[in-house]
């Protein structure tokens, strides 16, 4: 009888259910009006959902007027509209970068968002896009905390990335950078920031250990834009404008020029160098004008199309840049083309292809520094009574006594330009026998070939100082294969709903081949174009080639588990062999762990709905750095020659000695963050704290003496370690109020840098020419010199800077230099009194990135700064220093010290410079390098289903329009130093006549139909 | 940025402290300190420094002393530790009157001492500027520095030197311990000028000694000059030298090579390499290096080679290479003339360097010290054209040039890579083939001069212009 009622009652619920359904339909777009498919629409409070067909259109049964229907894409803000009288409900679904659902790329993985465990900070390729920048990592500058970016000027040029500071003093910095899947090593030059669809930078070791033995600089994963199931879509994206180069100094003009130099000859007790000044009135040279534009023009354009069906979706793109330089020659020019194509020919089985066809040509002169110090009086060319008619065209020009060679000479000269071809070829294949299976196996081949070609003109300018008796050619043409492999297995199963798990397991094998063949030859009979080939040269032709090899093979595996969406475990482990290091030494071990606590989603937190989003993680792991020589593993014989008894005798030595022991460099790390969103992540951010530690740090050191092997015998041993510690802060808040909407990021990155052992006790590591030094104890390449303390003002303060005998400590100084301090006391001024006068590495970085949005109106502003880092400013040995003839900066006369009280700063004016004021390497070149920057201010209008199209935006911009900062020397972002002489950390924060980040004003276009 | 960092930190900080720490630690109050100078009165001399002397004491501890001269823009102020507390300090300080004042001028030192409990005392010393520094110029007749007395000719030693004092000599000391010379000479009405001369015997055995001439001034803080003379008693000769100056000539103005050293040497049998630069030329053998007296060996009226200061020349006759042997025991000597067969280097001059290896032409130039423009760095030697050296075009075995020597100077001759290189040796060696022979000074007057590099000779003659 029970069961009768129920089932009656059953079938009356049923009943009334089947009574009051309604079907509501609609159509899903983004705000552009373009159709979303796949989106999940779903009833709230019921078990039912549909998805949204190509079109974006869906149609739903909903039990009632009062239900409320879920609108959710990955990517979008999720909407809940509820039904009452509608039938037909159309959404527009809002762009969200702060989704927990979101995709997080983890390496030969996704993951959610919200289920990421480690340190892994994500950047959409829109973001990058808001920028013109030949390399992309200067647009993600200031974006993502932990990471500092250091601009680098010049067409081509390649910022330095830092991820959490550095773990490494000997070898390179950049990370690794892995797109679509495939290592390709440190430098993205090759990509356009118009391929971009996402950028994952891996923080801690805990995220990027699955990267192993070249993870140890951090991991950067970029996804390129791939084809979306639906309507065909086409793009162009475009943005063109000039690049402003300013004179970075007021020079002295000839008149002035005479003057200084007259008094730095007369306070030395010379004759006046350039007797009777005033008669160079008007008779200026304006180099600059006659060599250096302006304005040179930016350009990057991207054409796109893409779309497919539930089978085959496809990706085609065309990109160039160009960005000139701001010479009358030279620059940088990209070409690419990215055609990818996914297939799905099965429930189970699914394969893609991309091909990545490239070409990239530069070349730019390097002297832009001689516009500017070259004297002013000498002419561009040689007056008509010095010539004969039978010079060429590269010896008309006049030869300045200042000894830098005629600027406009050496451009007209210039002929060094290297083209480089590549396509990358990287397809998959993927395989799902049951479900919760997949097996992918995936391949790239990467073929390139670059080709450098130099020709180095005839000319005689001036036969003793300025010339080049014979002309030369060169070539050298450099191709690489690469190939990579990699498959892996993973395996995603749900228990009891609570218990998600997911092991992946796989083997990778790469390996990478070079050669190259240099031809080189003299005396090619003339300097016309039509003859720059080696085949013309007459005289001492040369040739040389070379060809290398290094491999890695790797096995990887990575688990993962949470705990109904509370408790999160990850843990990988990542054993590489690489051919780098013998037998001993060839496998490492790279293991991590994180684990994760979603304290939002917990019982107690119902409450708090403040809370969306409350995440603690903490990561442990270990990660390596094998960026040596590919063949430290074996001794090498330099050759050279000797001469005896007036004949040269072909000699060999041992340049290089096998450390057959030779291993990686480990860098073991921890990280703690807290993951925040409050108020329906109206605010939201990441705070978190690191400390990683190399272990076997890799240096290149000499042999003593005692070992019998020349002073140029160098092996390389690992020794030494150090720590970097810091915090990275991520704060968003985002709202929007009617048509008005706006978003503010805030990011703030602190590295602390230490070196904890060196190879030996006390050992002091001297950089950058002896000017910087690394202890235990203290952070690498600090700025390492004497103390100025001001300039002597008179007689008095000369003759009390005296030891407590009266023995003077400058016994050169006259008033008007510069004082040293005597450090140490000990009443001697010698290398014992230099010390700390300052550090490359910033306090902290800060970024804003700013955007707003009203109606059709867009806006957005990000700006960057580095603060509390110090800058040498090289170039005051150029424009204050009287001992050389170049040219000064204007007034010096008044600048320098000419009397008691006329200058604390700035030295007497003084031909010999006997005090070395400037040939000391002391504070007076130190400066606050602390700068903020403007990065990129970009208005943007955008009308949509307009004119046939479905999207179109005009937009004006500036890049590095505004840069607050008290160093004066020409550009306050200042990289590393030469890496080949092993100074890419210890040389850091030597400012020079580096080619600087330009001012850029910028109209773009972007149109989608 | 960083300084409103600090600025900010330092505010915050002073903030915090204030009130809670004082900046330095007291002490508690204590007698003056005390000074006691060595003098009341120091000569000075313009261009020329002088020493203030004083004993500084405190019962507790002295905190500083100043010094002042605000005349000559003296105003030194020099800090003790604290830490242990100093309470007694001899002061020694040392400064130079500038040379633009006169030697008449006269000016006070004022020294203020303040010990840690602020104590402060000031003593005055008086500054005179008519000081006499000078030591007493001791001029040596005889014999020279060097000098070699032949025993077999005879055992004297006469000792012949004048001693010249502006402010007066006081006495004159003659000393050589293994002579058993000790003379003291005090002279009374501090004569401006004095002339010591005495002859001494020598013993017969060969040996080396070192006579010693003291002189002291009257001056009221009393200067005293000494010299050191080396002289080398022998039954046979070292060395001998080969003169081609004229007699009279003052033979330590060269840097290098004048007189000529030997080359080969077999008991007394001596060997010359020589070239005549000109027909006629005129030469003397000494038998020291420094002076033509007291052996030097020339010819007499009948043509015989003979010991004797008043000798005339022997005359080469024509310009060329010549093979010289002598023996200053027998008395005999030969010359012959001969042609050099030794490697040409005369293609390696007239070079010029250049940046670019293909454009560089031989050269060569010189590395080392004392000479002007030059340093022990080759890449210097080869970019420094001026210390380049020419082809001789009348001997192609010579190189010839100019430097200017600012001191003592030592050096090696080099072309490119030390590819060929001469060694500058002792005795104005200039070898390819220096052995275990590092390079020697010279001392040198500073000055311009001619150099001859005789590749044939290896030899070197740096002579003042």
């Amino acid at each position: 009888m029970k069961y009768k009622f129920i089932g009656l009652l059953i079938a009356i619920l049923c009943s009334s259910a089947a009574f009051a359904q309604i079907t509501v339909k609609g159509t899903v777009k983004d705000k552009g009006a373009v159709p979303i498919p796949g989106v999940n629409v779903f009833v709230k409070g019921t078990q039912t959902s549909v998805s949204t067909d190509f079109d974006g259109k869906y149609a739903i049964v909903v039990p009632n007027k009062e239900a409320q229907i879920e609108f959710s894409f990955i990517g979008f803000a999720t909407q809940t509209i509820k039904v009452d009288q509608k039938t037909v409900v159309d959404v527009v679904l809002m762009e969200d970068s702060q989704s927990l659902e979101e995709v997080v790329v983890v390496g030969y993985a996704t993951v959610k968002k919200k289920d990421v465990t480690s340190s892994i900070a994500s950047v959409k390729g829109k973001e990058l896009q808001t920028m013109t920048v030949g390399n992309v990592t200067e647009s993600l500058q200031g974006k993502v905390s932990g990471v500092q970016v250091t601009g680098a000027g010049g067409p081509g040029a390649q910022p330095r990335v830092l991820i959490r500071g550095i773990s490494t003093v000997n070898l390179s910095t950049d990370p690794l950078y892995v797109v679509d899947g495939i290592p390709m090593g440190t430098s993205i030059n090759f990509l356009s920031n118009n391929e971009i669809e996402s950028m994952d930078v891996l923080k801690d070791a805990s995220a990027s250990a699955i990267y192993g033995s070249r993870a140890s600089n951090g991991v950067i994963l970029i996804t390129t834009k791939k084809g979306k199931a639906g309507k065909t879509k086409f793009t162009v994206d475009m943005s063109t404008g000039y690049q402003i180069m300013e004179k970075p100094y007021d020079m002295a003009n000839a008149e002035n020029y005479a003057t200084i130099m007259n008094t730095a000859y007369t306070n030395s007790g010379y004759s006046e160098y350039l007797p009777n000044a005033e008669q160079y009135r008007g008779k200026t040279t304006d180099w600059w004008k006659a060599g250096i534009n302006k304005a040179s023009s930016v350009t990057n354009t991207s054409i796109g199309v893409s779309g497919g069906s539930e089978k085959n979706t496809y990706a085609i793109s065309l990109n160039y840049y160009n960005s000139d330089s701001f010479y009358d020659i030279g620059g940088w020019e990209r070409v690419t083309a990215r055609i990818a194509n996914d297939f799905k020919f099965s429930d189970k089985f699914s394969a893609g292809i991309t091909l990545n066809p490239r070409y990239e040509t530069w070349g730019t002169p390097g002297n832009w520094a001689d516009f500017v110090k070259i004297d002013p009086i000498t002419p561009i060319y040689k007056p008509a009574d010095q010539l004969n008619g039978t010079e060429n065209e590269y010896s008309i020009y006049a030869r300045s006594p200042s000894y830098v060679w005629n600027p406009v000479a050496s451009v007209s000269r210039f002929d060094d330009y290297t083209d480089q071809y590549n396509l990358n070829t990287n397809g998959y294949l993927q395989y799902e026998p049951i479900k919760g299976l997949i097996i992918r196996t995936q391949g790239s081949i990467e073929i390139g070939n670059r080709v450098q070609s130099i020709f180095r003109p005839d000319f005689v300018i001036d036969a003793a100082h300025e010339k080049a008796e014979i002309n030369s050619i060169e070539r050298r043409a450099t191709t690489n294969n690469d190939w990579t492999w990699q498959t892996t297995a993973t395996y995603s199963r749900a228990f009891a709903d609570k218990h998600n798990t997911s092991l992946m397991i796989g083997s990778t094998m790469e390996e990478y081949n070079g050669n190259d063949v240099w031809g080189y030859g003299e005396g090619v009979p003339n300097n016309s174009e039509s003859m720059r080939e080696l085949n013309a040269a007459t005289k001492n032709r040369n040739s040389a080639g070379n060809r290398w090899s290094n491999s890695l093979m790797s096995y990887i595996s990575r688990f993962s588990y949470n705990f109904d969406s509370k408790y999160y475990l990850t843990a990988s482990f990542r054993r590489d062999g690489s051919s780098k290091f013998m037998a001993n030494n060839k496998w490492a071990n790279f293991p991590a762990a994180s684990v994760s606590w979603r304290i939002s989603n917990e019982d107690f937190m119902t409450n708090a709905s403040v809370f969306n989003n409350l995440t603690f993680r903490a990561g442990w792991g270990k990660v390596g750095n094998q960026n040596l020589p590919a063949s430290v593993y074996q001794s090498n014989i330099g050759q050279g020659y000797y001469v005896i008894d007036g004949q040269v005798v072909d000699t060999s030595y041992p340049s290089t000695m096998a450390n057959r022991d030779i291993r990686w460099e480990t860098v073991e790390d921890i990280s703690f963050g807290l993951d925040f969103g409050l108020f329906q992540n109206k605010i939201s951010g990441s705070l978190e704290y690191y400390q990683k530690k190399t272990n076997d740090m890799l240096f290149l050191k000499q042999f003593p003496t005692y070992s019998g092997f020349p002073g140029y015998s160098t092996i390389w041993t690992n020794v030494g370690a150090m720590q970097s510690s810091g915090i990275d802060l991520l704060l968003s808040y985002k709202d929007t109020k009617g048509d008005f909407s706006y978003g503010v990021d805030v990011t703030f990155t602190t590295v602390d840098v230490e070196m904890l052992s060196l190879s030996a006790k006390g050992e002091k590591l001297f950089g950058a020419s002896n000017r910087t030094l690394t202890v235990e104890g203290d952070e690498p390449g600090y700025f390492y010199g004497y103390v100025a303390d001001g300039l002597f003002q008179n007689q008095t303060q000369l003759n009390s800077h005296t030891d407590d005998h009266g023995t003077k400590l400058q016994p050169y100084a006259k008033a008007g230099d510069i004082r040293f301090k005597d450090v140490n006391g000990d009443g001697k001024l010698d290398d014992k009194d230099r010390t700390k006068i300052g550090s490359p590495w910033a306090d902290y970085n800060v970024g804003l990135n700013l955007n707003f949005a009203y109606k059709n109106f867009d806006l957005v502003a990000n700006f960057y700064s580095s603060i509390g880092n110090d800058l040498v400013n090289q170039n005051i040995s150029d424009l204050y220093n009287g001992t050389s003839l170049t040219n000064k900066v204007s007034g010096l006369n008044d600048m320098a010290w000419h009397g008691e009280g006329t200058s604390n700063y700035v030295p007497r004016l003084s031909r010999d410079d006997n005090n070395e004021n400037f040939t000391k390497f002391s504070s007076f070149y130190v400066e606050d390098g602390s700068f903020v920057r403007m990065k990129n201010l970009q208005l943007g209008y955008s009308l949509y289903n307009k004119f046939g199209l479905d999207k179109l935006r005009i937009s004006l911009s500036g890049q590095n329009l505004w840069t607050w900062t008290n160093y004066s020397g020409v550009e306050p972002e200042v990289g590393g130093g030469d890496s080949s002489k092993g100074d890419g950390v210890k040389g850091s924060g030597f400012g020079g006549w580096n080619y600087p980040v330009q001012p850029t004003i910028l109209m773009g276009l972007n149109v989608a139909f | 940025m960083k300084k409103l960092s600090y600025l900010f930190l330092f505010t915050f900080f002073a903030l915090l402290f204030t009130g809670c720490q004082e900046d330095e630690p007291s002490f508690p109050s204590s007698e003056n300190p005390t000074v006691e100078v060595l003098t009341n009165e120091i000569y000075g001399a313009p261009n020329r420094k002088f020493e203030i002397k004083a004993t500084l004491n405190d019962d507790l501890g002295l905190k500083s002393v100043r010094i002042q001269i605000p005349e000559l823009s003296l105003d030194k102020i020099i800090n003790f530790a604290t830490e242990p507390l100093l309470t007694t300090y001899d002061l020694s300080y040392f400064f130079e009157v500038p040379a633009d004042r006169g030697i008449s001028e006269a000016f006070k030192i004022k020294l203020t001492i303040e010990d840690v409990s602020g104590n402060e005392i000031d003593q005055e010393i008086d500054l005179r500027l008519d000081g006499e520094f000078s030591a007493p110029a001791i001029s040596m007749i005889t014999p020279k520095e060097g000098a070699v007395v032949l025993l077999s000719s005879s055992t004297d030693l006469p000792v012949n030197f004048v001693v010249n004092d502006d402010s007066g000599i006081d006495y004159i000391e003659v000393k050589c311990e293994a002579l058993g010379i000790n003379e003291l000479i005090q002279l009374t009405g501090s004569p401006q000028s004095y002339t010591f001369n005495k002859t001494y015997t020598l013993p017969v055995t060969a040996a080396q000694y070192v006579l010693t001439i003291t002189a002291k001034d009257k001056f009221a803080i009393p200067n005293m000059g000494t010299m050191n003379i080396n002289i080398v008693a022998t039954n046979e000769y070292p060395a001998i030298y080969l003169c081609d100056q004229p007699k009279g000539t003052n033979l330590t103005t060269d840097a290098v090579g004048v007189p000529m050293y030997f080359h080969t040497k077999v008991g007394q049998d001596f060997e010359f390499k020589y070239y005549a630069d000109t027909d006629n030329k005129e030469i003397y053998f000494l038998g020291q290096e420094a002076d033509f007296a007291p052996h030097c060996f020339g010819l007499n009226a009948s043509g015989d080679l003979v010991d004797d200061v008043a000798s005339s020349a022997i005359v080469l006759p024509t310009k060329g290479y010549y093979k010289i042997k002598v023996n200053p025991s027998t008395l005999v000597y030969s010359v012959a003339k001969y042609t050099p067969t030794s490697y040409v280097w005369a293609n390696v001059a007239n070079g010029l360097w250049h940046d670019d290896e293909t454009q560089r032409r031989p050269f060569v130039s010189i590395a080392g010290g004392g000479i002007q423009g030059a340093n022990w760095d080759t890449w210097n030697a080869w970019v420094q054209t001026s210390l380049h050296l020419a082809n001789n075009p009348d001997n192609p075995y010579q190189l010839v040039g100019e430097y200017t020597l600012t001191g003592t100077m030592e050096g090696t001759f080099t072309g490119q890579w030390w590819s060929p290189s001469w060694r500058l040796i002792k005795n104005g060696i200039a070898t390819m083939s220096p052995g275990s022979n590092g390079n020697a000074k010279y001392p040198a007057a500073p000055g311009v001069y001619k150099v001859i590099l005789d590749t044939e000779l290896e030899r070197a003659f740096i002579t003042k212009k």
